[in-house]
């Protein structure tokens, strides 16, 4: 009895392997493109909207009869954490089906994986992540990105604070590159219109208690505490500020700009300053037609700051394919010529490091549970006082 | 006497079957890429394994690989060359593949301190961070070469390792499991927080190469493109080789002897004039350097580190492992770390939920089956000798 | 340095050492019963949280305004679902494994504090993004110079306090401490006189359980936030303080949580580099401690079958 059932369950075992096979090696005219963003964790919101705004791109693209191939869109969530990113980046350049795609959110994520794509010859497209170095650092073909880079951002956000007359920040960091950037940027900018640093902080991004740096800080008595970083620990330090009596501005980056950021303090949120590159969606070239096709999809979650870059920059993966085919080298000599080419967000030209240039920065300020322009708030025209200001 | 002397011939057949019928069911789940099809090539390996051992196929199985380990072990290395062949140009697969092999060699490193010793280390991880970033330091900023490099790394994660001999040697129980958890905690706090090996950035590692051959570029052999992990795999398979040899054969020598003393009655064994500190040292460092080896090379196949890598959780997953494997058991510990690492990968309708899944195996292992997949036998002393 | 400043690290090395002793205790309690480690004991605390909020949430829409009412129906909820909670935990995995080795129990309670956090990640809604608690105790403050007295904190600390206090007296002064405390000495003596053995270990499970919904609700009340991974930390925490004072004493517990707080503020203070390097430096400590006093501070009596 046993050899012949040893015979049977060889010859099942080896039909199912041949079985397997041959499932596998069915033609496909399908192209897949890919999206990678932080889809769980603290700043899942972001990644959420940049996913649905990609989909939403390959989805349109899809219904046009014109489209010359079918996509489909492989997601992959890098949770917000280097390690994974270059984990999943790994995954995503590997599979020789994926022909490009969108990545990151988060620049500590968007820094770890360049040289991922760089080693496979993956060409994406970065929507949300604003660290310079991402295309700076390296000339890589592959690399390019769509929104802006913190730069400006700090330009815009120090030059604000100087106007209002604010002269001593204290400066809370998180300790990735992120947020080591934004150090490095914020303090060269305001340290040049003559302000004056009184502190530095460098903290974990997953901190939990930040008592003991905001008891150091309460001695230093600053005006304005800067913090770069992102929305988790921004929430924490803001209850903790409030807990430990420190009456100074909360003035954060673009990476508070999120409705958990409100959601998350409260009334408490009252008063704190963001800054981010481009217009906001709204106001944005092809923002209406954007918000109302995203709305038509009736998605979970908002598409949150980012969510046009997303699109945009899936929009843009999906015109390469179709002009030169689902080709990994075609569609980098492809995105190495984009200048001056229409989209939602505008204008879209990649420079030699394939970086394009978001001229506008927002300034935003909590009033009354919303995040408001400041030059549309009660803030500017002096109705409201921040905290300390004159 | 010659016949007393004898080795009956146990029959290599059901070795032989045994390891076809996995290599190619191994190759069929790491090809296949639809769901459905993964999900049921998955519930057939239970169903197979289940009437296999209900039908006392196993047990002939195991008798085989018992007795004829060491043709085997050849014929299990050329079945894991062919696989690598079959899979030449996927990346991903070869990618996957190798990670398989790499924590195979930590996982005996544990098994050493743990299975034959008895010294709780759940530190695993953190000794597999230092030889990882040992080559990361050392690939950016020296030009030792790749191959001490890897010799290094072992050693540094030895010599942390060492650091802290003196608590794991004067405690018990939960203070010892204390004493490693602490360290587990403390590295990757400090990793995180030291801005000279990156932070929580991380670091990028150089891919290795060997005179000159960059391990990191895609090559030909004739027309065939092969990918360039298969570079990888033959080193990772050659490391793999030499520690399970090593292991082995640790196991059946008379230090594998004062090894299993040792775990089994401490103090019995200290009246029998075993020097405990000086055995558990060894085992300690010796399983350190194992797991430190291992590391700095998934370092190079990675080309990343980060402290997030190297987490307690994922201690605890080198654990689980040894738990299900078997403890002290090498071939158990081989197919504890395929499943453990392919599954989830493969059953992508479950990525989210893998981590919960993967407790409540352990967990329903631990309540009804706490020796694991394959049990470790009883003590051979001669392989294919009949007591 | 400033007194005002010394006296808001103070207040803050209080705050964490009274929250890690709440956790220890629970971790002295379940080893003096059963000599296990009960190694979900923190992410029982992060259960005991979700289920605060949960409760608030559900009565905030059922329309109750009332903060006392809400405080105390959150503390009743969260409590008495963690004591069962601890029950069956007791009753179903760590009672059958009593006849296996130590490390088994230890990795069964391991992986099932895996279990309870990734069930809170999946299972509540946006269980993976930090929640934010309600502030429910009164928000007054006073500021002496430097330091910001928040009437809040000095409640937490007093409930705190008198938590461990209760404890003790039930302990030592109550039947069912005497029965608990005759099971940690002696299990086959305590049956033998009498005492119903399932009956005592799953009430001190509950106890403790209890204690640890308790520390949860604080921590959430403190920080204005929880999230599924914040029983890790503690739960670590909580073992290591439980250890380095001596599994099995509840003074032992709490020397070691106050302790393991002030290790962390002395690093905070005494290091160049603000809180970055404080685990490392609470850590390194502990590992001393361990070496030099193998069974913690206040000794283990330990006495082994040959």
């Amino acid at each position: 009895m046993s050899r012949i059932a040893r015979q049977l369950s060889f010859i099942f075992a080896s039909a199912l392997f041949v079985g397997a096979l041959v499932a596998t090696a069915q033609a496909k005219d399908k192209v897949k493109v890919g999206f990678i963003g932080p889809l769980t964790g603290g700043v899942s919101a972001n990644g959420l909207g940049g996913r649905n705004s990609a989909d939403l791109a390959v989805k349109l693209r899809n219904a046009d009869a014109k489209a010359k191939y079918e996509y489909e869109l492989v997601v992959l969530d890098d949770e917000c954490k280097p390690n994974v990113a270059v984990q999943v980046a790994t995954k995503m350049a590997a599979d020789k089906e994926i022909v490009a795609a969108a990545t990151h959110y988060c620049s500590a994520t968007a820094i770890a994986t360049v040289d991922v794509y760089h080693k496979f010859g993956f060409p994406i497209i970065v929507w949300g992540a604003v660290l310079p170095d991402i295309t700076y650092r390296a000339k890589y073909a592959e690399v390019h990105r769509v929104n802006g880079t913190m730069i400006n951002q700090n330009d815009a956000n120090a030059a604000l604070i100087s106007k209002i007359g604010f002269k001593n920040v204290a400066v809370i960091h998180d300790t990735t590159d992120y947020g080591k950037g934004h150090n490095e940027y914020f303090s060269k900018a305001f340290a040049k219109l003559g302000g004056k640093i009184v502190g530095t902080f460098g903290v974990t991004a997953d901190q939990q208690d930040f008592t003991a740096e905001l008891t150091q800080i309460k001695a230093l008595n600053p005006e304005v505490i800067y913090f770069g970083g992102l929305t988790p620990i921004g929430v924490r330090i803001r209850s903790q500020m409030d807990k430990l009596g420190i009456k100074a501005v909360f003035d954060g980056t673009s990476g508070i700009v999120s409705d958990a950021f409100i959601q998350g303090l409260g009334p408490l949120a009252e008063g704190s300053l963001a800054f981010r590159e481009g217009a906001p969606t709204e106001k944005l070239p092809g923002g209406k037609f954007f918000m109302e096709n995203y709305a038509a999809q009736k998605y979970d979650n908002p598409p949150e700051a980012y969510g046009a870059f997303s699109f945009a920059a899936m929009d843009l993966i999906l015109d390469s394919i179709e002009k030169v085919g689902p080709d990994r080298k075609k569609v980098i000599e492809e995105l190495a010529n984009v200048k001056a080419r229409d989209s939602i967000v505008g204008k879209v030209t990649f420079d030699d490091h394939g970086q394009n240039t978001v001229a506008v920065i927002t300034k935003y300020v909590v009033q009354d549970g919303k995040f408001v322009e400041w030059d549309d708030s009660e803030y500017a025209t002096g109705k409201r006082k921040l905290p300390g200001q004159k | 006497m010659s016949e007393v002397m004898q080795k009956l011939r146990t029959p290599l057949l059901p070795g032989v079957v045994a390891l076809a019928l996995s290599t190619a069911y191994l190759i069929a789940l790491l090809a296949a890429e639809k769901q459905p099809l993964i999900i049921g090539l998955l519930a057939f390996a239970v169903v197979a394994v289940l009437a296999a051992h209900y039908l006392g196929w196993l047990n002939l199985v195991s008798r085989s690989f018992a007795d004829r380990e060491d043709v085997l072990g050849i014929y299990a290395i050329l079945a894991a060359c062919v696989v690598a062949a079959f899979f030449h140009d996927n990346h991903f697969v070869l990618l996957l593949f190798v990670t398989v092999l790499l924590y195979t060699v930590a996982t005996l490193g544990l098994n050493i301190q743990f299975g034959y010793a008895g010294v709780l280390n759940f530190a695993g991880a953190s000794f597999f961070g230092i030889g990882a970033y040992t080559s990361a330091v050392l690939s950016t900023y020296t030009a030792v070469p790749h191959l001490l490099v890897l010799l290094i790394g072992g050693m540094l994660a030895a010599l942390i390792g060492s650091l802290l001999l003196l608590p794991v040697l004067r405690t018990r129980g939960h203070y010892a499991a204390l004493v490693t958890i602490a360290f587990a905690l403390l590295l990757k706090t400090f990793l995180e927080v030291n801005d000279v090996l990156g932070g929580p950035q991380g670091m990028q590692v150089k891919g290795m190469s060997i005179l000159g051959w960059s391990f990191n570029d895609n090559f030909k052999i004739g027309k065939i493109e092969m990918s360039f992990y298969l570079n990888y795999f033959v080193v990772s398979m050659l490391l793999l080789t030499g520690t399970f040899v090593l292991v082995r054969r640790l196991e059946r020598s008379w230090i594998g002897l004062n090894l299993d003393a040792l775990r089994l009655d401490e103090i019995a064994a200290s009246c029998f004039g075993l020097d405990i500190a000086r055995w558990k040292i060894t085992a300690f460092l010796l399983g350190n350097f194992l797991i430190g080896i291992a590391g700095a090379l998934f370092g190079m196949v990675g080309g990343f580190v980060a402290p997030n890598n190297y987490t307690f959780a994922d201690s605890l997953i080198m654990v689980s492992i040894l738990l299900l494997g078997g403890i002290g058991n090498p071939w158990g510990l081989v197919v504890a770390t395929l499943i453990v690492v392919v599954v989830p990968e493969k059953l992508q309708t479950i990525q989210e939920y893998r981590i919960l899944l993967f407790a409540l195996v352990v967990i329903m292992m631990l309540l009804f089956r706490p020796e694991g997949l394959l049990p470790r036998p009883v003590r051979r002393y001669f392989p294919g000798w009949r007591a | 340095m400033d007194v005002g400043l010394l006296a808001q690290y103070v207040m803050n090395g209080l705050m964490l050492g009274m929250m890690y002793t709440l956790v220890a205790v629970g971790f002295t309690l379940f080893f003096g019963v059963l000599d296990i480690i009960k190694f979900s004991h923190g992410d029982v605390l992060t259960v005991g949280a979700f289920t605060a909020l949960a409760t608030y949430i559900g009565l905030r829409s059922a329309g109750v305004g009332s903060t006392p009412l809400l405080l105390l129906a959150m503390l009743v909820v969260a409590i008495l679902a963690m004591a069962v909670l601890g029950m069956l935990i007791a009753r179903y995995l760590v009672m059958p494994l009593r006849s296996a080795p130590a490390l088994n129990t230890l990795l069964i309670t391991l992986m099932l504090g895996t279990v309870l956090r990734e069930l809170v990640r999946l299972f509540y809604p946006q269980g993976a993004n930090p929640k934010p608690f309600p502030a429910l105790l009164p928000t007054a403050s006073i500021n002496l110079g430097q330091f910001n007295l928040r009437l809040d904190n000095a409640l937490m600390l007093a409930a705190g306090g008198l938590a461990i206090v209760g404890l003790q007296l039930l302990l030592n002064r109550t039947k069912l401490g005497l029965a608990i405390r005759a099971v940690a000495q002696d299990e086959e003596t305590a049956r033998t006189m009498g005492v119903n053995f399932t009956a005592v270990v799953l009430i001190t499970f509950a106890i403790g359980s209890a204690l640890a919904a308790y520390a949860g609700i604080m921590n959430g009340l403190y920080y204005n936030e929880i999230n599924f991974g914040m029983g890790l930390y503690l739960g670590v925490i909580g073992f290591a303080a439980a250890i380095i004072g001596g599994l099995g004493s509840i003074y032992g517990a709490i020397l070691g949580g106050f302790l393991f707080a002030a290790l962390q503020t002395i690093g905070t203070v005494a290091l160049p580099f603000a809180s970055a390097y404080k685990d490392v430096f609470a850590f390194t400590v502990v590992i001393a401690l361990i070496a030099w006093r193998p069974t913690g501070l206040i000794q283990e009596k330990i006495s082994e079958r040959v």
